[in-house]
C-alpha cells in the first residue's frame, strides 16, 4: 500500500487519535526545497499514540509488525512543541508508515509503546533523556546513554552545555 | 667497568641497579586492554603481527588493571567513562604510565567545541606521560610513543631518588 491507501485504511477503521496527514514543509518556500526528506506522515494525538500503533500492528491490512524507529525532534528554540516520530514497517505487506505526534514542551508526556513493541524500550529511553519526554508506563525508565546524574536534555534546542561534571571542567 | 676489571672471573657483568631495573621495566611494559573508540583499532593493529608491539616487550595486553603497567587511552573519553578511567588508573600498581593516544584523548579532538559529554583531554583526570598526535594515529605513531615512554623510563631514577608518586 502507498501512503494514501494506508491513511485511508486508518481512517476507515477509525484508528484512535488520528488527526490528519501532512508532509514536510518546504524549508525554502521560493525554491520549494524540501530539504533532505519528503516522507509524508500521519498526525496522531500523543495521548493515543500507543493505541494507534497497536491498531497499525494488529490490523489485517496494515500488519505493521516491525518498529523501525522511535525518535523525537525539537523543531526550534522558540517552538512550544516537541515532535515524537515513529516509523513502522510491515515485513509482510512491504510498506512503511511515518507517524508524528506533536506534544507541548510544557507537558512532554505520552504513554509508552512498549506493550505493543518491546523493541521500543531503548528508543524511548533515549528520547526521554535527550528531550525530556516522559513515557508513562515505561518498564525501565533509566538513562541509557547519559550518566544517571546528568543535568539537562542535550537535544533540546535551548540546552546549555554543562560547565563542569564531577569536578572536571568542560570548558 | 674500568675499576673492576680483572676483579671477577669471566661471565660476570657489573652494572648499576638503576640501569638494571629500568632495563627490566622498559622492556616489559604490559598495557591494559583498553580501547574506547577508533584509536583502539589502530592499537589492535599495533598488537597484531604486521607492526607487532611484542618487539618492544609491550605485547602482553592484560585484562585487569592490577597486572598492567601502562594505560593506553585509545579514543574519545566522555565524562561517563572518565569516572571509570580514574578508577582503573587508581587500581594499577606503581610504577604506572599513561599514553594519551590521538586527538580525543589529548584534548577533545573533533569534539572539542560541541561535544557536551566529551572530556577535553584525559590529562584532566590522570597524569599523562606521552601524548600521541593523530586522528587516529598510525600504528607507527603509537610505536614511536611507546619508544618515547621507554626513553622516559630509561632516564628515571629508581634507587638514588624516590620513584615518582602518583
Amino acid at each position: 500500500m502507498d501512503f494514501q491507501a494506508i491513511h485511508d485504511r486508518l481512517q476507515s477503521i477509525g484508528a484512535p487519535g488520528l488527526t490528519g496527514s501532512d508532509e514536510p514543509r518546504p524549508a525554502n518556500k521560493e525554491t520549494k526545497d524540501k530539504g533532505r526528506g519528503g516522507t509524508p506522515f500521519v498526525l496522531v494525538e500523543p495521548a493515543k499514540l500507543s493505541d494507534f500503533v497497536r491498531v497499525c500492528r494488529d490490523d489485517a491490512d496494515l500488519q505493521m509488525d516491525l518498529m523501525i524507529d522511535i525518535t523525537a525532534s525539537d523543531p526550534a528554540v522558540d517552538s512550544e512543541d516537541l515532535w515524537v516520530l515513529v516509523q513502522l514497517l510491515s515485513t509482510t505487506k512491504r510498506h512503511r508508515l511515518m507517524i508524528k505526534a506533536i506534544l507541548p514542551k510544557a507537558n512532554a508526556s505520552l504513554p509508552t509503546c512498549v506493550p505493543v513493541y518491546r523493541a521500543a524500550q531503548w528508543n524511548e529511553r533515549e528520547c526521554a533523556e535527550m528531550f525530556g519526554i516522559t513515557f508513562e508506563g515505561h518498564p525501565d525508565p533509566r538513562n541509557i546513554l547519559l550518566p544517571d546524574d546528568w543535568i539537562g536534555h542535550p537535544m533540546r534546542k535551548d540546552y546549555e552545555f554543562p560547565k563542569e561534571y564531577h569536578g572536571v571542567s568542560c570548558e | 667497568m674500568g675499576l673492576l676489571e680483572e676483579a671477577f672471573e669471566e661471565n660476570v657483568l657489573t652494572t648499576k641497579v638503576d640501569w638494571l631495573l629500568n632495563w627490566a621495566r622498559l622492556n616489559s611494559i604490559w598495557p591494559m586492554t583498553f580501547g574506547l573508540a577508533c584509536c583502539a583499532i589502530e592499537m589492535m593493529a599495533v598488537g597484531a603481527a604486521h607492526h607487532d608491539i611484542d618487539r618492544f616487550g609491550a605485547g602482553a595486553f592484560r585484562a585487569t588493571p592490577r597486572q598492567a603497567d601502562l594505560m593506553i587511552v585509545a579514543g574519545t573519553v566522555n565524562f561517563k567513562m572518565g569516572d571509570r578511567i580514574k578508577r582503573l588508573y587508581d587500581q594499577m600498581p606503581e610504577p604506572k604510565y599513561v599514553i594519551a593516544m590521538g586527538a580525543c584523548a589529548t584534548g577533545g579532538g573533533p569534539y572539542y567545541k560541541y561535544g557536551y559529554t566529551v572530556m577535553k583531554g584525559v590529562d584532566r583526570i590522570v597524569p599523562v606521560d606521552v601524548y600521541i598526535a593523530g586522528c587516529p594515529p598510525r600504528p607507527e605513531a603509537l610505536l614511536e610513543g611507546l619508544m618515547k615512554l621507554q626513553d622516559k623510563i630509561r632516564r628515571s631514577p629508581v634507587i638514588r631518588k624516590p620513584a615518582r608518586t602518583a
